[in-house]
Order: structure tokens, then C-alpha cells, then sequence
């Protein structure tokens, strides 16, 4: 849309010339690219009708199928329970009481700092000699919480403080509290600044999950992995998971752009909506009643 | 008239080691429109600001209405809300419409029912001439346009004193104008006001007194007619003459 219309001018003649120039040599570098890869398949026997027709089996498909439920579960847990978290942690970084702050920032700095891969081994190995044994399950999703938290809670801390210092100040002087200027002014901006970096987190946070082959949680990599012990058909399998993988990707991506033209199309129907008289943008709730007020200007209006 | 509407008293402020405030004394009173003038770094915004606390202050006292600021929490909140504030880059809320920006406060801090807000904001909009952008967002306004919505926003407040600081200075000037009749008009309708302002034409047209401000104290205050004729001090001379200049 007009997103690229804000960092760079539309291009004139020239530049349109020299972007299809530049993206034809593009096409034809990828495309040379791929050739040879796929001659070299071919030469080494890779393409072979035989070692591709397995993945029309029923089984071998059902054993991927459910490895990607797995990588969707846990993924899907994972992230439920760790944008909420970061949200938190990150607006606990910036509270007002010092030991909040402090807090948050020692967990965020720890957690961020921590390789996962050794979380892992710590849930899989440490914890259950101290007698804490977790399901499989939680053995892969709480160390995938725990570092994503503290990413996505300097995220969001990042995002308020790209937020106008002056748009803090204009909610204040309104009259709102401390946490409703946070919640109804500044995070929505903050969020809407983050989200093409919440989406990346998010496929990292996918591609985390990966790391299920340690814990032998049957996520999409790890029954990759079993099928190619039986079928030994290792650039197949790992192609096909690839595809996959990126196919979300895609998807999450396109998911994110319809999310942000959703958000840019919600306020001016809101705002619509509201010239009929029905729906209101806002919530009376949380409010204060306008107790003993004095109106000194009620004859004005 | 007996009571100021707003009493400073002594206030002192300072940034780390520099004081940006030296003992100032000024009192508003009810209706009046005071307009502070003063070089750059004088210390004029921070006053402004010291008034509804978006800074603190070290030593004084600023009352308002007869009761002292409250430091913080619920009593500081509603203070605030009894005082509208304008400010030099109007800081719209950037993902609302005009209408909401003017709802916004009513309904989450006066608790009143959203259509009964729309109404009053719709009205408010219209008395500053933007309704027919009520739908458009801050970065869909003109700069004149976004600080007649901000006037609007701080109206709906149903405020007691208005602080203005330097609300034109962002502004090409075609549309100083439409601001400062927007200003002019809530002056005439008996609104207190305190104006940062090098606007001469307001200052000597709604303007009850000129404050006038130099590292950080008050040197002189004065009827805009007799200050912008004839200031007493040097320094407010010497101020005068560099911004008739140009
Ligand atoms: N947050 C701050 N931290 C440190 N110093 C500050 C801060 N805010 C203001 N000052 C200093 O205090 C002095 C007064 O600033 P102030 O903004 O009140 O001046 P002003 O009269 O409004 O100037 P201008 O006409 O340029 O707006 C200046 O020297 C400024 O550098
Ligand atoms: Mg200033």
C-alpha cells in the first residue's frame, strides 16, 4: 500500500525503468539458481519418481500432519501465554515503583540473555533431579514462554518509547490516570509501531519449537527426523518440512497485514458508525463519576 | 473577584543544577487572560507547565481554586482535568478521529455516557470551525485545523483555567489567525487564560496583563498597552525591540 510511499518517493520514469531492469536480472538469478540445483538433484538420482512418490502415501502424510499439529500446538500455547506476559513485563519496566522495574528488567535481561536450547536442557536434565518432572509438552513450551516473554517485553517496551513524549503529557492534562493513558493512548500507538516485529517474534517462536527433537516432543521437524530413519529419503522429507515451514510463515505474514489494515479501517468505521448514533467507540467503564464538579463554563455552551 | 483562580506563591524549579524558576509570585484571577512573554529558555513554558504538574516544582506553593496541587494518584488526575492545556505541537492522541480526541476525556474521566459526549464534542467541533473533519485523523489536518481540535479536547474538560503554551509558534501563518479568533473568542466569553504568546495583536487584544519573564523570573507585569509602549526595564525594552523586528 502507501506503507512504502512513506519511507521513499514514488519513482519517476527512470527509477521505474531501472526497478524492472533490476527485477528481471533478479528473476533470472534465482531462476538459474534454482535450475542447477534441481540438475543437480537430477544428476545425483534426487528426482527420481521413486523417492518422491512415498509422500503420496497416506502414512507418511499423516506422520508429517501430525508433526505440524504438534509444531501448532506448541506454538500456538507458547504464544498465547507469552504475548500477555511480554505485555506485562514490559510495562512493568517502565512503572513507577523502582522494585516493579527492577524486577521486570532482571528478568527480561536474564531471560533474553539465556540460550534456549540450554532452558531446554535445564527442564529436561536439572529440574527433574530436583524433583521437578514436567510433561514433555511444558518441557518444550515453558522454555520457549520464558525467553519470548522477555523478548517480546523489551519489544513492547521499545514501541512506548518510540510513543510521542507529548501524547503521555496531552493524556495527563486531560485528566486521565497513569494507567489509562497508558492502555487508551499510548499502547494502542506503541502496538501498532511493533507489529510487523511482533509478527517476526511470532515465526521465531515457531521456529523454536524445532528445538522439540531435544525434549522428543513429536512436533513437525522431529517426525521429519523419525520418517527419514525409515525411509532414509533425507532431502525429501527435509524439503517438504521446509516448504511447510516457510508456507506459515507466509501465512503469518499475510495474517499481519490484514491485521494492520483491519486496525487502520476499524477507526474511521468506528468514527462511521457513530454519526448513526449506535455504536459507541468507548466504553463508559473505569470511569470516574463527575462527582461535585463545578462548570464554569456551562453558560458558554 | 476576591479570590485568584490561580495562586503561585514562591515557586522555585529546577533542571539538575540549573534553576529554571526563581521565586515567582503571579495570581489569576477569575476570567482574566494573562499572557507571558519572554526570550527563549526564559522559563515561560515551564511555569505554564508547573501549573498542572507536568512538572514538578521544588519549593512554593500553586493553588487553584483555593486548593493546593495534589502530588499525584486520583486527586492530581482530577485537578487536572479542571485545566485545559494547549499545547506549541498539539500532541492530538495520533490513532484517534477529531471527535473521538474530544470525547475522549468526558467519557473515561468524567464518566459521561458516550452519545451525550458525541453531542458535546460535535458542538465544540462546530464552535471551532473543523466538524466537517470530525472523521479525520491528526495526520489528516492542517496544523491550524489539529489546534482548533486541541482547543476542543481541552473545552470539553469543562475547564477552569486554560493554559496556552506558544500554540501558534508551530504554525504557517495563514493559520496563526484562525487560532488565535478561536482564542480571542473564549477570552471575550470571560474563559481564564494563561498565554504563552509572542502575538502581540492578541496580547494587546484579549489580553488583561503581560507577564514578562527573563532567566527564569518574573521582571515585569504590566496592561499590554503600557508594556508594549512603554516597558519600564531594559531588559523588556531590549526583549520588545528584537521581536518587533521581525
Ligand atoms: N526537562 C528539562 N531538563 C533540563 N532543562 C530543562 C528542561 N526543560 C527546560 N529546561 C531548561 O529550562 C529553561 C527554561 O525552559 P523553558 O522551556 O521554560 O523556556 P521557554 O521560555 O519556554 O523557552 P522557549 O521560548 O524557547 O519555548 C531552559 O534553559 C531550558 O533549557
Ligand atoms: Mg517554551
Amino acid at each position: 500500500m502507501s506503507a512504502d510511499r512513506v519511507l521513499f518517493d514514488a519513482p519517476g520514469p527512470v527509477g521505474r525503468r531501472r526497478i524492472r531492469i533490476a527485477t528481471a536480472a533478479t528473476v533470472l538469478v534465482i531462476a538459474a539458481v534454482i535450475a542447477l540445483a534441481v540438475k543437480q538433484f537430477g544428476d545425483n538420482g534426487q528426482l527420481a519418481a521413486e523417492r518422491w512418490t512415498p509422500f503420496g502415501q497416506l502414512s507418511y502424510l499423516r506422520f508429517l500432519w501430525d508433526g505440524l499439529k504438534g509444531t501448532l500446538l506448541a506454538a500456538g500455547v507458547a504464544a498465547l501465554i507469552s504475548f500477555p506476559a511480554g505485555a506485562v513485563f514490559g510495562l512493568m519496566r517502565i512503572s513507577v515503583r523502582r522494585p516493579v522495574r527492577w524486577l521486570a528488567g532482571v528478568y527480561v535481561e536474564l531471560f533474553r540473555a539465556v540460550p534456549l536450547l540450554l532452558l531446554i536442557y535445564a527442564f529436561l536434565l536439572g529440574l527433574p533431579r530436583l524433583g521437578v518432572n514436567l510433561p514433555i509438552f511444558w518441557k518444550l513450551v515453558v522454555p520457549i514462554v520464558l525467553v519470548n516473554t522477555a523478548v517480546l517485553a523489551e519489544l513492547v517496551r521499545a514501541g512506548i518509547g518510540a510513543v510521542d513524549r507529548g501524547q503521555f503529557e496531552a493524556g495527563e492534562a486531560v485528566g486521565l490516570r497513569r494507567g489509562q493513558v497508558l492502555r487508551l493512548v499510548v499502547l494502542p500507538q506503541a502496538l501498532r509501531l511493533i507489529v510487523p516485529t511482533l509478527v517476526t517474534q511470532l515465526t521465531t517462536l515457531l521456529k523454536d519449537t524445532t528445538l522439540g527433537y531435544v525434549v522428543s516432543y513429536p512436533e513437525l521437524m522431529k517426525q521429519g527426523n523419525n520418517l527419514t530413519v525409515y525411509t532414509h529419503l533425507l532431502i525429501q522429507t527435509y524439503l517438504i518440512v521446509a516448504v511447510v515451514y516457510v508456507v506459515i510463515n507466509l501465512l503469518l505474514s499475510q495474517l499481519a497485514h490484514a491485521l494492520d489494515r483491519r486496525l487502520a479501517r476499524r477507526r474511521v468505521v468506528d468514527a462511521g458508525g457513530a454519526a448513526g448514533g449506535g455504536g459507541a467507540p468507548h466504553v463508559a467503564h473505569e470511569t470516574e463519576p463527575a462527582g461535585d464538579r463545578i462548570a464554569p463554563m456551562g453558560q458558554l455552551f | 473577584m476576591t479570590e485568584p483562580l490561580v495562586r503561585i506563591a514562591g515557586v522555585n524549579k529546577s533542571f539538575g543544577s540549573f534553576q529554571a524558576l526563581h521565586d515567582i509570585d503571579l495570581d489569576v484571577a477569575r476570567g482574566e487572560v494573562v499572557v507571558i512573554v519572554g526570550a527563549s529558555g526564559s522559563g515561560k513554558s515551564t511555569l505554564c507547565r508547573c501549573i498542572n504538574r507536568l512538572e514538578t516544582i521544588d519549593s512554593g506553593t500553586i493553588t487553584i481554586d483555593g486548593k493546593p496541587l495534589p502530588e499525584e494518584g486520583r486527586a492530581l488526575a482530577r485537578l487536572r482535568a479542571d485545566v485545559g492545556m494547549v499545547f506549541q505541537s498539539f500532541n492530538l492522541f495520533g490513532h484517534k478521529t477529531a471527535l473521538e480526541n474530544v470525547m475522549l476525556g468526558p467519557v473515561k474521566v468524567r464518566g459521561v455516557r458516550a452519545a451525550e459526549a458525541r453531542e458535546q464534542a460535535r458542538a465544540l467541533l462546530r464552535r471551532v470551525g473543523v466538524d466537517d473533519k470530525e472523521n479525520n485523523r491528526p495526520s489528516e489536518l492542517s496544523g491550524g485545523q489539529q489546534q482548533r481540535v486541541a482547543i476542543a479536547r481541552a473545552l470539553a474538560m469543562q475547564p477552569k483555567v486554560m493554559l496556552f503554551d506558544e500554540p501558534t509558534s508551530a504554525l504557517d501563518p495563514e493559520m496563526i489567525k484562525e487560532v488565535l479568533d478561536v482564542m480571542v473568542g473564549l477570552a471575550g466569553e470571560g474563559m481564564t487564560m494563561v498565554v504563552v504568546t509572542h502575538e502581540m495583536g492578541f496580547a494587546r487584544q484579549a489580553g488583561d496583563r503581560v507577564v514578562y519573564m527573563d532567566a527564569g523570573r518574573v521582571v515585569e507585569i504590566d496592561t499590554p498597552d503600557r508594556f508594549f509602549t512603554d516597558a519600564r526595564s531594559d531588559r523588556a525594552r531590549d526583549f520588545l525591540s528584537k521581536i518587533l523586528a521581525h
